[in-house]
This record gives structure tokens, C-alpha cells and sequence, in this order.
């Protein structure tokens, strides 16, 4: 896969603030990728930087093949973007505001009207396409704006948030417009605070605050800062010297107490979880089953984000 | 993988917005009542007044007090004379349209866009912002002038039919066509600037008004001026007001440039 987007040192002040600070980054061809931070970290800012809307105090940006400050339009016309807030004109149809965006991304009448229909039954929109964007639900809006940011068929889109809000059934849509987008071998660019989300949807993920923290697929991150977790639950409840005799197996990199169970840390569960379930079985516990113990993208976000 | 998007022809990108900024002032009945009722009020005051002047013979006090304010009129019958100084008065009303509702236009054009956040998105298009500021310009703009075009032009001919041969005189003057023909568009121009100016700054649709209407007062006074024959305008400083309004136009719409920027209107404006 190529890059279709890198950047080096990237840099944005406003007055004394920095926003975003030497950002190195470099995004493949047709990968989604999660861009994961607490609020104010600077996610928007990077976003505006990216699509050009904002320009950098300083670093450089290469953007679907176009330089960052000198082919600003040329980006523009390649990237699309899901803005925090929908920003449609509420008076207007919804096929009124798609056809309007094809115009100004260039798209002849013919195509935009064909994108147009294509994008609103993709979402669900199409018998609605006459209807005011005013009548229209939260969900359907956010919709709406995802369509208005694929419609030019960009090559990297980038979505903020683009499930907050929107009920279940609205958030598998947007869900599986991403999956869509991907197999098309399109670039999305994901800011997002549902981690679940990202983690079933995404092949990488940044931890950004004004600088990337960590970035890696969600399963070598998981793998590098807990190793294979275990879990062995033991009837009634594990006994402290359970825990003694487990910390004690070679191979052993951390064992503590949860919820009744012992949760065990190896590089090589294989060679490492026959021999705790033997010290356990010696020790006297009656061992009820043994799990693999997945790790959740919350306790890597809180342990490389908030240092917990 | 590649885009559909390709850099929009310029004009195409104006008429978009054009459209669809009038989409969106049609379906405002706020904005079609202040765009529709200053120019209607004026029109029916004005042909009320010609036609009352035409119908009731003024009184010797308002001979006298005509002559003394208007020593211009001295020798004309009284009847035309009053008929064609109301006439010529509410041409200078006509003045007016352009000031106030252009500037309501580009008002909620502007204010109306912050408010709904869809500006954003519309950045984000392959477009400059030189175009949505003339896109902007050009949508508030042309109603304006073709309102008060039209709005003339009923005068005209409301006067024709119901007033004398010096109201006529007064309404057809090469001077006042030229006025209507030039200074319309001018004052409109700088009418839409200094509203997409002070738009910028504020979020609030009335407090933009009331900081806008100013632009009003200096027509009016100069309006004032001539009626009284304090000021006569000739060839001479028609042409130097048309100069003047051109230069103002053109320092307006430098600074609506300046604050009308991509990074300024993301990271500064609220």
C-alpha cells in the first residue's frame, strides 16, 4: 500500500497556543485510520491542516500527492471532510445540498445528478431526496453529511465523530459506508471517541494530543503494552497464595486479582498457561475454566492517553 | 484511486452560490419582507404624494414657504412646482432602496451561514474565497438593484400619468437616470460590503443592521440638501460622488476581502 498522506514536523500555533506540534505521520492508500485523543488535544485542528482549510505555522504536508500550501485546491478537490457539526442548508432538499456540492467539487449535471442518487440510497435518503434538510432527523443529517463529503468520490475522506449522537441503527449505516468506502480502497482518516468503533473498524490508530503518542494497529498495541492476558477463574475465589504460586511460574510477566478471577501476563501463553493451570491444581484450586482475556481499546487509550 | 472532482469553471462556482443563496433568501419570509417592503412603501408614498399634489392645489403658505426653501422654484406655477419638488423628493427615497436592502441580504447571507455552520463545508470545496465573497456580493447585490430599478420604473410611469409636466421633468431628468443607472448599482456595492463587513464582526442580525443603517444617512442628508437647494448637484459633482462612492466601494470591499479569509473565518470568527 502507498502513503497518501505524510507529514513532517507539522506545526500549528494560533497567538501563543500550539495545537499541534511536530506531527510526523504517514497514512497508507485505503487504510482506515484512527486518529484517538481526549477533547482539546488538537484532532480538528489536524483535520483543517490536512484539508487545507487552515495553514500550518510550519513543517511540511504531502496530501493525495499534493504539496500542503502550494496545491491547496488541488487537496481540497481530493479530500472530503465530515465536519463536527452537519452544516447543511436546512432549507433546502437533501438532493438540493448534495447537487450543490457536486457543482462546486466540478462534477458536470449528469454526474452530479448520478452521484447525488447514488450517495442519498446508499444512506437511505433517496425518498426523501425532496424534503426540506430541516424535517430531517440528527442521524439522517449526519448522513447527509457524510454523502456531501464522499460525493466527488474523494481519496482520502476524513469523518470527525461520525457516530456521536446518532442512534444504533443510524451508527451501523455510517459503519458500514466506512466499510464500503475501504473496500473501494479509499483512505478514511477517523477522529472518533467511541473506541469500540475504532477498534472494529480501524487497521491503525494514532493516540494524538497536540503530537502522535503511540501509533499501531489496535492489536500490537494491545499485545505491546499488556502482552496475552489470561484469565483463570478459579470456584469459589482465588486464595492469596493462588496468586503466590502463579507469579512464581517462569514465563510469568504479571498476575493480579479481578472479579474472582487471576488474570496472568505472558509473552507465550502456549508454553506459559499449562504450566499456571499445574501450580494452580497443586496449590489446591479448583480451576472452573481458563479464557483468553481480551484487553479493551479503553484501558490501552487510558494507559497511553491519561498515563493510568 | 482517483476523484471525480475536477477545479470548477469560476463561473460556474458564482452562479452556484448566486442560486443558492437566493434559494435560501426565498425561503426566508423575513428576508423577502424586508427586501420587498422598503421599495413598496416608498413607491406608494411617492404616488400618493404626486397624486394628492396633482388633485389638491397647494395654499399660499405653502407657495411661501416653497419659495423660501426651494428659491430655484421662483416663477414656476406653484401646482408644478410642488408636484415636481415631491416628485424629485421621493427620487431621492428611491436612493435609499439600494442602502437598506442589500445590506439586510448580505446580512443573513453572511450571519446566516455562521449560524447554521455551513460554511465549513463550503471552504472545504475546491473553491477561493474571493468567489463566495463575490458570489455573496453578487446575490445580495442584484436583487437590490433590480428592485429598485423596477420600483423606478412603476414611478415613471405612475408619474407620466398622474403628475404635471414639471414632475415629469423632474422624474425623467438625464441627471436622475443617470443616478438610478449608476449610483444605484455604486450604493449597492457598498451597501453589501460594509454588510458582509460588519457581519464579520457580529453574530446578531439586528446589531449588523443598526451598525449598517448608518450607511443611510449621508444619502439622506445629501438628499435633504438638494430638496432645499443647499446644495445643488451638477455634472460636475455627480461625477465627483460617482468617483467617491467607487473609491469607497473599492476600500470596502479590500476590507470585507481581508476579514473574509479561509483561516480567518475557521479560527476567528464566532
Amino acid at each position: 500500500m502507498g502513503v497518501v498522506l505524510r507529514t513532517e514536523r507539522l506545526t500549528k500555533r494560533f497567538d501563543r497556543l500550539t495545537a499541534v506540534e511536530d506531527l510526523d505521520l504517514e497514512v497508507r492508500e485505503g487504510e482506515v485510520f484512527g486518529f484517538l485523543g481526549p477533547n482539546g488535544a488538537g484532532k480538528t485542528t489536524t483535520l483543517r491542516l490536512l484539508c487545507a482549510l487552515i495553514a500550518p505555522t510550519s513543517g511540511t504536508a504531502e496530501v493525495a500527492g499534493f504539496r500542503l500550501g502550494s496545491h491547496d485546491e488541488q487537496i481540497r478537490a481530493s479530500v472530503g471532510i465530515l465536519t463536527e457539526q452537519p452544516g447543511l442548508y436546512e432549507r433546502q432538499s437533501a438532493e438540493d445540498n448534495l447537487l450543490f456540492f457536486a457543482t462546486l467539487f466540478g462534477l458536470g449535471p449528469a454526474v452530479a445528478r448520478s452521484q447525488t442518487e447514488r450517495y442519498l440510497r446508499l444512506m437511505g435518503l433517496w425518498d426523501r431526496r425532496a424534503e426540506a434538510v430541516a424535517t430531517f432527523s440528527r442521524g439522517m443529517k449526519q448522513k447527509m453529511a457524510i454523502a456531501r463529503a464522499a460525493i466527488h468520490e474523494p481519496r482520502i475522506i476524513f469523518l470527525d465523530e461520525p457516530t456521536t449522537g446518532l442512534d444504533p441503527d443510524a451508527a451501523r449505516t455510517v459503519r458500514e459506508f466506512i466499510a464500503q468506502i475501504r473496500g473501494e480502497g479509499r483512505t478514511v482518516f477517523l477522529c472518533t471517541h467511541n473506541l469500540d468503533e475504532a477498534d472494529r473498524l480501524c487497521d491503525r490508530i494514532a493516540f494524538f494530543r497536540r503530537t502522535i503518542i503511540r501509533i499501531d494497529t489496535p492489536a500490537d498495541l494491545r499485545e505491546e503494552l499488556y502482552g496475552h492476558a489470561t484469565e483463570f477463574r478459579i470456584t469459589p475465589s482465588p486464595r492469596p497464595e493462588h496468586l503466590v504460586q502463579v507469579r512464581a511460574v517462569a514465563g510469568v510477566t504479571d498476575a493480579h486479582l479481578e472479579n474472582g478471577s487471576i488474570i496472568v501476563a505472558s509473552a507465550d501463553p502456549l508454553l506459559v498457561n499449562p504450566r499456571v493451570v499445574r501450580a494452580l491444581v497443586g496449590a489446591g484450586a479448583e480451576v472452573a475454566y481458563v479464557s483468553d482475556r481480551k484487553v479493551s481499546l479503553e484501558d490501552v487509550y487510558l494507559k497511553v492517553v491519561e498515563g493510568t | 484511486m482517483s476523484t471525480l472532482a475536477t477545479t470548477a469553471d469560476r463561473g460556474t462556482i458564482v452562479r452556484a452560490v448566486c442560486i443558492r443563496e437566493w434559494r435560501e433568501a426565498l425561503g426566508n419570509r423575513l428576508l423577502v419582507g424586508m427586501t420587498v417592503l422598503p421599495p413598496l412603501v416608498i413607491l406608494v408614498a411617492g404616488i400618493g404624494a404626486v397624486a394628492v399634489a396633482a388633485l389638491v392645489p397647494p395654499s399660499e403658505k405653502d407657495v411661501a414657504a416653497l419659495y423660501a426653501a426651494s428659491p430655484a422654484v421662483i416663477g414656476l406655477d406653484p401646482k408644478d412646482a410642488v408636484q415636481g419638488i415631491i416628485a424629485t423628493y421621493f427620487l431621492i427615497l428611491f436612493m435609499l432602496i439600494p442602502t437598506v436592502v442589500p445590506l439586510t441580504i448580505a446580512i443573513y447571507s453572511v450571519i446566516g451561514e455562521k449560524a447554521a455552520r455551513t460554511l465549513e463545508p463550503l471552504l472545504a470545496a475546491p473553491v477561493r474565497v474571493g468567489e463566495l465573497l463575490l458570489a455573496k456580493s453578487l446575490a445580495s447585490a442584484i436583487p437590490a438593484v433590480i428592485v429598485t430599478w423596477i420600483a423606478y420604473a412603476i414611478y415613471l410611469g405612475a408619474v407620466s400619468l398622474l403628475g404635471s409636466a414639471a414632475a415629469v421633468r423632474a422624474v425623467t431628468a438625464p441627471r436622475w437616470i443617470l443616478a438610478i443607472v449608476i449610483m444605484v448599482p455604486l450604493l449597492t456595492l457598498l451597501s453589501v460590503n460594509l454588510g458582509i463587513l460588519i457581519s464579520t464582526r457580529v453574530n446578531d442580525v439586528r446589531v449588523a443592521q443598526q451598525i449598517g443603517g448608518l450607511v443611510v444617512v449621508p444619502v439622506v442628508g445629501i438628499g435633504i440638501l438638494q430638496v432645499t437647494g443647499r446644495v445643488v448637484i451638477n455634472n460636475e459633482s455627480f461625477l465627483g460622488t460617482a468617483v467617491f462612492l467607487l473609491v469607497c466601494d473599492a476600500l470596502v470591499f479590500f476590507l470585507a476581502r481581508l476579514a473574509f479569509q479561509r483561516e480567518n473565518i475557521l479560527s476567528r470568527w464566532r
